[in-house]
């Protein structure tokens, strides 16, 4: 058993942001990851970071791009409170060594994307993500923080009602332990690989939203997913940065360009495409007009990695394209410092539902909200952990864990696997609660979701051998997607109406009688139970 | 389509014997090789190791050997192995310790060697709130060493570290690299002295076959140049530097061209046995590899006095 003030779960962006936050308000810390950090989901964030610091830009005019993009559920409070720290908490990479691209002046080059209203995406090439990743990753490593990479969190430990650590296996060592903590702060970002295809990592599964859920904490806005809308859907879905729209890249229907996209959201731009598509048009991503050098130069690894995988030339083809399951916008729900309605629970990043997106992510906040909410998770823990009691981790509840590890494996002849119920569940939630949904499918895909999980329940992991056992993982990672699954159809059904990333073809238009309110959907008794949260004006 | 696969196995522990097993596979037809493998653990064989994470060519996890050549097995397509019949040879990359199967010991071959190197930025100004400007060409040689996905595919390329593990690598060399002309780091100079201790930046033969092996053109041995040259701008060297560059001088002075077996012992010194015995190793693979002829017995390139006559007048100049 090992002790700390805060223990950070998960090593992408947010999580890497939290735990050095932490550490400078004087907390013991610790970060454990089921990957290394380096090889997070945060590398393929491709387009840019948001930071209002044109000469032309200011919080305000950014505060209203966020408040668009959100179609009426966003925070007001919430949006104004981000919109004046992201210059900060932007400037503080580039202190710490981000090489964004610069102008001839010398000055932060900056694109415009998406529905932005000015050119406020601060960028490196097409590997923003990455790059970030790494420079927080170097500031994680100055501040002499302990890793536990390839950690995986199997439970939370919860003690009169306050979560006083984690259970987690080491999946090199095979063996158990307890990470007890004065608080514990959850950054595993998205859960889209319920989804197939989807443009995320393999282990964008949810963990810790599954992590909270179980523990009666409630989940929000979980029908709001973005698709993005540039991926070719061959190969594991490959995605196309939107910068390339700004760029002057074009999207072609049976040959011709669909218009009325410059400046689009994302959801409107996914309409478009999902509509030509019905009406049996070929959809596809005309780069040519950049020219070949541009093109190279601006998206090298855009280009090298749609001749290797897709075959295609980038410069000269065009590219087949069709939405894809992104990135969640709901999850977690919390306050706008990380604090989960569960005394000693924190969360940030995309795992997290703190109002700022309402129902859809402005293009280009993803690593914003990363740093700027990682960073106040990270001070709002170690302050809870200064104020708060030691923790009482209950002893016998790593050897219960154990045990409850153990009771999985099994050599017993069983012909299902946990890959064809993944297959079935990611078709599944790509048909029936893909960008387009409606009552019938969305209540179809519930019951299947449920014979679906009276498969997993009988599923066995059958490797035996306790180091690297990924067999174990897959499986652990497939009962978060179910359950998160279950509670997003439970969501996308309660809420009829059209608004943001979630569109229901049986009721198209938006209803602000109704609609202006969050979905928060908790687990009761081990079944969702959909609710509303009234969305606070300011 | 069918595809055949003969996987690498080991099971963790040094005495374990390495072994292989053999899966036939049935794959959609733009199935990759870690699709291969997915379907392999999920429905024949849920105890083999292997890594991926990213899915897409961006995270360097699931680097391996595919019939010998590395990849990503997340990228490589099995298609056109499949066509070619026979069995695909799945291995992990040379040159490092291995977990188990598939799984390479990232631990010691990266992760603790790029630690070792001061990897981070020590912000001259941390709390300066003015946007500063920096001339985008310095900062695209800090963006062409971070496009670096941590592959390891230069480490496995490098003709040192399988002789001497302890060598810190072009991968961990490459990432201290990315510091080197950021105007906004004070630790240039630290880090400079870390690495040029034993198994650091001077260890390195540049025999090229880490800029060879990078998939991502970052030429990590020009880097390893690069930082060599700043270290010896700053002053930063030791005895074998200054050693090392006299040989190499002296070389090209007399056949035009680098002897690089003399430069290697020249640089330990000669009268330093057991530095000399340590290059034997290297020396004998990379004879055999026809990567270097024998010490002292080079050949005059063309055109040698010529160059000879031209550092004579540098060196005339010099004085
Ligand atoms: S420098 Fe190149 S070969 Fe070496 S680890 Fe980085 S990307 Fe891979």
């Amino acid at each position: 058993m090992q002790e700390f003030d805060v223990v950070v779960v998960g090593g992408g962006a947010a999580g890497l942001r939290a735990a050095i936050a932490a550490k400078q308000a004087g907390a013991k810390v610790a970060l454990l990851s089921k990957v290394h950090p380096l090889r997070t989901n945060t590398a393929l964030a491709q387009g840019g970071i948001n930071a209002p610091l044109g000469a032309d830009d200011s919080p305000e005019a950014y505060a209203g791009d966020i408040l668009a993009a959100g179609d009426g559920l966003c925070d007001p409070a919430v949006v104004q409170s981000f919109a004046l720290a992201a210059a900060d908490a932007v400037m503080w990479l580039e202190r710490m060594g981000t090489p964004f691209n610069r102008g001839a002046d010398g000055r932060f080059d900056r694109r415009r994307f998406g529905s932005n209203s000015r050119a406020r995406s601060l960028y490196v090439d097409d590997r923003t993500g990455h790059v970030v990743m790494q420079v927080l990753y170097e500031q994680f490593q100055r501040a002499g923080i302990p890793l536990f990479a390839d950690w995986f969190v199997t439970s939370l430990v919860i003690d009169s009602a306050r979560c006083v650590g984690v259970t987690a296996l080491g999946l090199r060592s095979g063996t158990m332990d307890g990470f007890a903590a004065r608080a514990v702060i959850l950054a595993t970002g998205g859960f889209t690989r319920m989804y197939l295809p989807s443009t995320v990592s393999m282990g964008t599964t949810g963990d810790g939203q599954n992590l909270a859920y179980q523990a009666g904490v409630p989940l929000m806005n979980l029908e709001m997913v973005q698709f993005h809308p540039l991926v070719y859907p061959g190969g594991n879905a490959l995605m196309i940065s939107e910068a390339v729209l700004a760029e002057g890249g074009q999207i072609v229907a049976g040959g011709q360009p669909i218009a009325n996209l410059a400046g689009a959201t994302r959801d409107k731009i996914c309409m478009a495409i999902q509509q030509a598509a019905r009406d049996g048009a070929a959809v596809a991503l005309d780069l040519t007009m950049i020219g070949g050098q541009r093109l190279r130069a601006r998206f090298p690894q855009t280009v090298e990695l749609l001749r290797t995988v897709a075959g295609l030339d980038a410069t000269k083809d065009s590219i087949p394209i069709r939405p894809v399951a992104h990135r969640p916008v709901g999850g977690i729900e919390t306050t706008i410092a990380g604090q989960t309605p569960m005394h000693g629970l924190f969360a940030c990043g995309e795992c997290a539902c703190n109002g700022l997106n309402g129902a859809g992510r402005l293009a280009g906040n993803i690593l914003t909200e990363a740093v700027v909410f990682g960073a106040r998770a990270g001070e709002a823990a170690a302050a809870y952990a200064k104020a708060a009691s030691a923790p009482s981790f209950p002893a016998e509840r790593l050897e219960e864990e154990k045990k409850r590890l153990e009771a999985l494996v099994s050599t017993d002849k069983c012909e299902d696997t946990a890959g064809h119920i993944h297959a079935e569940l990611g078709a599944l939630m790509d048909r029936n609660a893909g960008a387009i949904r409606d009552a019938a499918g969305l209540q179809a895909a519930r019951d299947r979701i449920h014979a679906l999980k009276e498969r997993y329940a009988r599923l066995r992991v059958r490797n035996q051998s306790a180091i690297y056992n990924y067999d174990l993982v897959a499986y652990l990672e497939l009962g978060s997607m179910l359950n998160l699954a279950e509670a997003l159809v439970v969501a996308a059904a309660a809420r009829k109406e059209s608004r943001g990333a979630h569109r229901r073809s049986d009721f198209p238009a938006r209803d602000d009688r109704t609609g202006i309110s969050h979905t928060v959907v908790t687990m009761v008794q081990g079944a969702p139970q959909a609710d509303t949260r009234a969305v606070v004006a300011l | 389509m069918q595809a055949k696969f003969s996987v690498y196995r080991k099971e963790p522990g040094a005495h374990s014997k390495p072994g292989r097993s053999t899966y036939t596979v049935e794959l959609a037809d733009d199935a990759t090789v870690m699709d291969a493998l997915l379907k392999i653990r999920d429905e024949q064989d849920p105890t083999l190791g292997f890594r991926g994470s990213c899915l897409h060519g961006y995270c360097g996890d699931c680097t391996v050997r595919v019939n010998g050549k590395a990849a990503f097995s997340c990228t490589a397509r099995v298609a056109p192995l499949a066509a070619k019949g026979g069995e695909i040879a799945v291995e992990p990359i040379r040159n490092m310790p291995v977990v188990k199967d598939l799984i390479s010991d990232w631990d010691a071959f990266l992760w603790e060697k790029i630690d070792s190197t001061k990897p981070w930025m020590e912000p001259k100004d941390a709390d300066g709130a003015a946007e500063p400007q920096i001339d985008d060409k310095l900062m695209a040689r800090v963006r062409q060493a971070m496009s670096c996905n941590y592959c390891g595919l230069c480490d496995e390329g490098c003709t040192v570290l399988p002789v001497d593990f302890k060598f810190v690598g072009p991968a961990a060399l490459t990432k201290a690299s990315r510091f080197l002309f950021d105007p906004r780091d004070q630790a240039t100079a630290e880090r400079l002295r870390i690495l040029e201790r034993p198994k650091g930046m001077w260890d390195c033969v540049h025999c090229f076959e880490a800029s060879e092996h990078c998939p991502r053109e970052i030429a990590p041995t020009e880097r390893i140049v690069e930082m060599r040259d700043e270290a010896f701008k700053r002053g930063i060297t030791n005895e074998k530097v200054a050693r090392h560059h006299l040989s190499f001088a002296a070389s090209v002075k007399r056949s035009g061209w680098l002897d690089e077996g003399r430069l290697a012992i020249e640089s330990e010194g000669l009268t330093n046995v057991s530095g000399l015995m340590k290059l034997l190793p290297t020396a004998a693979k990379a004879i055999a590899r026809g990567k270097a002829p024998i010490p002292y017995l080079h050949p005059k390139r063309p055109g040698a006095d010529r160059i000879a006559r031209i550092i004579e007048k540098a060196e005339a100049k010099e004085k």
